[in-house]
């Protein structure tokens, strides 16, 4: 744990300012280059950690299907953009921790686009996935001020989405096509990824207010159950 | 499904062509570099999807057209006015750098199509299996679980159906909702156990315990290294030409684009022979089957 912390504070505060002092000075239009460069760092310590701890069958087959949930939860509901992925990604983070919940979310974007087609986007929307897991547990976390209700989860979702996630995602479009970067440049990219943000937050919200804690438990009460995030395998 | 040539090669060499194809192509923004690059992409896209790869292309003329005239809507330098839209200048050269970034954008979109259609799951796993197996694994067991969990959706909605708990087109919508969040859960609980069962089979297979093997056998070939020589060379060429400049272009607020000329000739050819390789590779197995054909 201790040595996650110092890895991604290493990427935060050394690697990243250190990719985009030395990027600047390249020739030519390297935004989007840079910018998947980044996004790449920020995965990396997650993606080691995880790799590094070698974690047991049982937890690794969790992660497995909460993963493949939330790529069905992109992949498989029909309407376009009215999809409750993040509510799932979150759910992740609340039960399992913030770690694993940037996994889930990290891998469900990457398992999503074996489906959906990889592009240029791809690290961008594995890091903001993952963005979602990792404040869900941070937020939800034992002893925090937040309580693990539906309101509370549903009002995070909601505010995650369109504050965070949603502008995290836009940022990979602004980097994919525009070509001088300037904030008024930017800003109508934003704008018209907003109505797009707030259906996805408006789904979230919804999903979690009706059926928040019913899922939560079940993940809770299946973790105890079977002991699966245990190192031990529970015999 | 069918391979060809440059499919079969290693995923190590293969994936190192699309960062490389990729990466340079959002890098570069001379319009010659991206005529070419534009040029081998949709020439091999077309190669291995046959009449679907051509339909891409028509459908990315649209988009082109929009990011050509859209740019010059928000970036106003320039010298050459064209017209004033909305009390500002609209300019050529903000216009033709439009057309520059539209460029680079379709021609990223069709290398990751043919991304898509070389690397396959199975070829991802084997080339990051070694490096990162547990996450490589995760990736497995997910692709996997997908259609897995699919199936059992359809046999949760079709048993609820037979006790008279299905719902119909003609339910309302809260009725609709609060069914399918039924499915899911029953979903969400029957897979978690699912995969208590799979991680005890994991476990008693002795998972951990060594290297793993993967589904297909893959050997890094001497033709492989044949391949990968090549292209570091070729690939060497085009950074020392980027190193020099000779790969600048600006548009704005000047046009400023540096001629090829005889001394960026090899680097230009070098980017343009790398980039043809799939396509060059495809179309020679193409000519052998169709001469050892001939000879029978």
């Amino acid at each position: 744990m201790k040595r996650s912390r110092a890895m991604l504070y290493f990427v935060l505060v050394i690697l990243i300012p250190l990719t985009l002092y030395l990027g600047i000075r390249l020739p030519g239009r390297s935004y989007y280059l840079l910018s998947a460069l980044v996004a790449v760092e920020v995965l990396t310590p997650f993606f080691m950690t995880f790799e590094k701890r070698k974690p047991a069958p049982r937890e690794l087959a969790t992660v497995a299907v909460m993963s493949a949930f939330v790529t069905i939860a992109r992949v498989g509901v029909p309407i376009p953009s009215f999809k409750p992925t993040f509510a799932v990604i979150l759910l992740s983070g609340i039960a399992f921790g913030p770690e694993t919940g940037f996994v889930v979310g990290a891998m469900g974007a990457l398992g999503s686009d074996f489906f959906y087609g990889q592009g240029p986007f791809t690290p961008w929307q594995m890091m903001a996935y993952g963005v979602m897991g990792l404040l869900g547990g941070l937020a939800f976390r034992e002893g925090s001020p937040l309580k693990r209700k539906n309101i509370v989860m549903a009002v995070f979702c909601f505010t995650a989405t369109v504050l965070v996630v949603g502008p995290l995602l836009d940022t990979s479009s602004v980097f994919i096509t525009i070509s001088v970067l300037s904030w008024e440049n930017i800003l109508p990219l934003y704008i018209s990824g907003f109505p797009v943000n707030l259906t996805q937050g408006v789904c979230c919200f919804l999903t979690l207010m009706l059926f928040g804690e019913a899922i939560l438990e079940k993940l809770e009460r299946v973790k105890l159950q079977y002991g699966m995030m245990e190192d031990t395998d529970g015999v | 499904m069918e391979r060809d040539r440059f499919s079969r090669c290693h995923p190590s060499v293969t994936f190192a062509f699309f960062i490389v194809a990729i990466g340079l192509g959002a890098m570069i923004m001379h319009p010659a570099y991206i005529i070419v690059s534009g040029i081998a992409a949709s020439s091999y896209y077309c190669l291995i999807k046959g009449y679907r790869g051509l339909k891409l292309l028509v459908l990315s003329v649209p988009l082109f057209i929009f990011i050509t005239l859209f740019n010059p809507l928000v970036n106003h330098q320039g010298q050459r006015i064209l017209a004033y839209v909305f009390g500002r200048p609209y300019t050529f050269e903000a216009m033709v750098y439009g057309m520059a970034v539209a460029g680079m954008l379709i021609v990223m979109l069709l290398w990751a199509g043919c991304f898509n259609h070389v690397m396959t799951s199975d070829r991802f796993m084997v080339l990051f299996g070694g490096l990162i197996p547990t996450l490589s694994m995760l990736l497995t067991m997910i692709l996997r679980l997908v259609p897995n969990m699919m199936r059992k959706t359809a046999q949760i909605a079709g048993a609820r159906k037979a006790i008279g708990r299905g719902v119909g087109e003609d339910d309302p919508m809260k009725k609709k909702a609060s069914d399918s969040m039924n499915v899911a859960s029953s979903l969400l609980s029957w897979s978690l156990e699912g995969g208590a069962v799979t991680a005890d089979a994991m476990k008693a297979r002795g998972y951990g315990a060594g290297k793993r093997s993967s589904y297909e056998i893959i050997r890094f070939t001497p033709s492989d290294l044949v391949m990968a020589v090549g292209m570091i060379m070729l690939f060497t060429a085009v950074v020392m030409l980027i190193a020099k400049g000779g790969t600048a272009a600006e548009y704005t607020p000047v046009m400023n684009i540096t001629p090829i000329g005889s001394s960026g000739l090899p680097g230009f050819a070098a980017y343009g022979i790398f980039l043809m390789l799939p396509t060059i590779m495809h179309l020679v197995e193409d000519l052998q089957w169709r001469i050892s054909r001939s000879g029978i």
